[in-house]
């Protein structure tokens, strides 16, 4: 039981990045990186944990979802979306046994993505806002291009992974009312979230008063490593689903 | 060696990816053209199998096949698609994400072959989402314009919801049937038909299958995404109106066999697609802008096509969804080009069509307006009765040839009123060209719907008209289809062969009404405005 608590709160099925926000020391990065680690604590500790989690913590991780579901919509920060969106990920952890592992990895992997292109931002455009941030299809297409991907990935769109394991475990899964809540807050949850970001950074008129940077060599091939990971899950993914 | 075909989904992706290494900006579309062209020929050389062996090509573990249906879109898709991409050259040129453009273009018709060849419920899902991505980064390529984004957003918000009910279509039907493989589950139907099903969870099934097809294929009240996406590029337009918007027919063709189970669910559908062909093909004739006034008119259509459906005439709606789009894209890319010139020339030189039923001839003479009773009602029945004579020995067996009867008047008269501008003079030229065009589409639609229904579902095709009956005696239905025909036929006659003197007007509540309804779209966006009122 105790290990289940842990695996739960590790897996972010409570939204404990509201303590972490009261630390003074520890800035949005430093909450995405310690979420993003403490997801990947609790993916490998499910390889060795039985897990057995009740009704009672799909039912808290979806509250939580649906919290950060709402605080999300109130950022414009790459770093916050991130932390947001591991815990709004989380009852798919919960309700799929041994099974919601390859989901949340793909979900970290995507993240990763998230998080580069918040370096990026903060590195050239002072922070990782992306409120004023618009136009970048047009401006920065190779940046633009993988944010994209990014984004449909976590917006649950095929050929990536995140949408290919999420199909395959509610293809093989038992529907119940607790299953439906589920399946819908994420699948309409990642999606606005997902919209959302895409409206305010990759579309509307490139804003005149900044200077877009290109990227450099090293951080497109960075990214493009991560779409080949992504890529490479999206097989591995499309063949348990169809073989 | 015919397996090659199985590819087909694939090329476009192939040259989506090569398209990433082209730099020159000429070569973007001759590498998307050649290479597209390869998609039409191995599509035309599967038809060709397809038709002289008479056996579907089927591959990757029966995850994918080209079939009778398949045989018939897939060349129709890639030959649209090579129009598209040819008129997009030019069209597209200056304006920037050119090579974008070329590489979404190409990903959005993968999505389109797979899900016309997908014979496995989840590669269908996944073609189904495939396109729905794929849509909404195409509509909103104006990326810079604030309403093209919001627009694109409403489209995508319908087609997410589409992907949520197909999904959950997809595990209803896994969990009754136990198979995700289409040709299995159609077999399976099939031989269900035959005795009579109370099952409550197939009609749900059916139901989610048909909401799923409805929101993509913008039927009421699913409608709305798309009249306002005209904002997107000519090429798209054309393609969402002639390709996109078809998906819901081609979902429904596949799931034939499911919904011989459930006769309820084409009854459903039979309602909701009279009720969107005439609410959409109203609501056009008032929209003030031209492009929803066209949005509307593909609304319309895809209703009559889900009508046809609910009628148990699956095989007809294939042809009229492609009869539609190749209209449609021609419109679209018509009326793109005739803006580039307009823009240079605003003298655009008056059409034969103008001068021949336009100008001012003769006044009306109000008298004869039982000659044109006649005319558009008796005459009418007549030639559907000749043509089903001749061509069919199961003369008005069922509901669906006197509802083809109405389908053919109306969309002859719209085909005729779309064409041309009809003169408030009164002409026997009108009265032949409304009567001529009524004579045309039947023959076609009675001689293509009759071989295609052959081709495609064989002696089957019998089983879903008498599925889809409503007990209705032919009498109530002639009866109906007489009333229909004169209240349509007095309204148009109204509105353009009289004339009315303005002294004798007298201001009609009712009519105000109806025509502020209709203004308004139904009030759609004054609902949406209500909630957000309360929400202030």
């Amino acid at each position: 039981m105790i290990e289940n608590i842990l695996l739960f709160l590790l897996a972010a099925g409570l939204p404990y990045y509201i303590l972490l926000e009261q630390v003074s020391v520890l800035k949005s990065k430093h909450i995405f990186i310690i979420s993003g680690v403490l997801l990947l604590v609790a993916i490998i500790g499910s390889g060795y944990i039985v897990k057995d989690h009740g009704p009672a913590f799909v039912i808290i991780s979806l509250l939580s979802s649906l919290f950060s579901i709402y605080r999300a919509t109130k950022t414009t920060n790459f770093y916050k979306l991130g932390y947001h969106l591991i815990v709004v990920n989380s009852p798919f952890f919960m309700l799929f046994e041994n099974e919601g592992m390859l989901y949340s990895l793909a979900l970290l992997v995507s993240l990763t993505g998230i998080y580069l292109i918040a370096q990026f931002y903060e590195k050239n455009y002072g922070s990782a806002n992306y409120h004023h941030i618009t136009g970048i299809t047009l401006v920065r297409p190779y940046i633009g291009t993988y944010l994209t991907f990014y984004l449909i990935a976590l917006a649950l769109y095929p050929p990536f992974p995140n949408s290919l394991y999420f199909l395959e475990y509610i293809f093989n899964s038992d529907p119940d009312l607790l299953w439906y809540l589920v399946i819908i807050t994420l699948f309409f949850g990642n999606f606005f979230l997902s919209m959302r970001v895409m409206k305010k950074t990759l579309f509307g008129r490139p804003n005149s008063n900044i200077h877009y940077v290109h990227m450099t060599a090293k951080e497109k091939a960075t990214h493009m490593f991560i779409v080949v990971l992504l890529l490479l899950l999206s097989v591995n993914g499309v063949k348990e689903m169809l073989l | 060696m015919e397996k090659i075909i199985l590819l087909i989904p694939s090329i476009p992706i192939v040259i989506a990816f090569i398209l990433f290494f082209v730099n020159k900006k000429e070569f973007i579309p001759k590498v998307s053209i050649m290479l597209s062209s390869m998609v039409a020929l191995l599509g035309l050389y599967g038809t060709y199998h397809v038709i002289s062996t008479g056996t579907p090509i089927i591959g990757f573990d029966g995850l994918v096949i080209y079939n009778e249906l398949s045989a018939i879109l897939v060349p129709y898709v890639a030959i649209l698609g090579l129009v598209i991409r040819k008129y997009a050259t030019k069209y597209m040129w200056d304006e920037p994400g050119y090579k974008r453009f070329f590489v979404l273009l190409n990903f959005i018709f993968s999505a389109i072959y797979l899900l016309v060849m997908s014979n496995n419920l989840i590669v269908l899902a996944l073609a189904w989402q495939l396109m729905s991505i794929s849509l909404y980064l195409l509509v909103s390529f104006n990326v810079g314009s604030n309403s093209a984004v919001k627009n694109a957003k409403w489209t995508m918000i319908v087609h997410k919801g589409a992907d949520l009910v197909f999904i959950f279509g997809v595990v209803l039907t896994y969990k009754t049937f136990g198979s995700f493989d289409l040709a299995i589950l159609s077999e399976k139907w099939l031989s269900m038909s035959h005795s009579p099903v109370d099952n409550p969870t197939i009609f749900i099934i059916g139901l989610l299958f048909l909401i799923a097809a409805m929101m993509k294929s913008a039927i009421a009240p699913f409608h709305i995404w798309l009249p306002y996406t005209s904002e997107a590029p000519t090429p798209v337009s054309a393609l969402m109106h002639a390709g996109v918007v078809n998906v819901g027919g081609i979902l429904l063709n596949k799931l034939a066999y499911l919904l011989l189970l459930t006769p309820a669910v084409l009854n459903i559908a039979f309602v909701v697609g009279l009720f969107t062909a005439i609410f959409a093909s109203l609501v056009m004739l008032v929209v003030s802008d031209i492009k929803r006034s066209l949005g509307y008119s593909t609304v319309g259509q895809m209703g009559y096509m889900i009508m046809e459906v609910g009628l148990g005439a699956f095989s007809l709606a294939i042809y009229h969804l492609m009869v539609h789009g190749i209209f449609k894209a021609s419109l679209f890319l018509e009326s793109g080009g005739l803006i580039k010139l307009a823009r240079h020339d605003s003298n655009l030189p008056k059409r034969l069509t103008y001068e021949l039923f336009w100008e001012e001839k003769i006044k009306s003479n109000s008298k004869k307006i039982f000659n044109y009773l006649a005319f558009f009602t008796i005459l009418p029945v007549l030639v559907f009765i000749g043509v089903k004579m001749v061509l069919s020995e199961e003369f008005l067996e069922f509901n669906a040839s006197i509802v083809i009867l109405a389908f053919a008047w109306l969309t002859g008269t719209q085909l005729f009123l779309s064409f041309f501008k009809v003169s408030k003079s009164e002409s026997l030229k009108v009265i032949f060209a409304l009567v001529s065009s009524f004579v045309i589409i039947l023959f076609t639609y009675e001689f293509v719907g009759l071989a295609l229904e052959h081709f495609i579902y064989g002696d089957d095709a019998l089983l879903f008209y008498e599925a889809a009956t409503l007990n209705v005696t032919m009498v109530m239905s002639l009866v109906m289809i007489a009333a229909i025909m004169i209240i349509g036929w007095l309204f148009m006659y109204k509105q353009h062969l009289t004339d009315s003197p303005k002294a004798e007007y007298r201001s009609n509540n009712m009519k105000w009404l109806f025509y502020k309804f209709l203004v308004k779209e139904g009030h759609y966006f004054s609902i949406l405005k209500i909630f957000k009122k309360d929400k202030a």
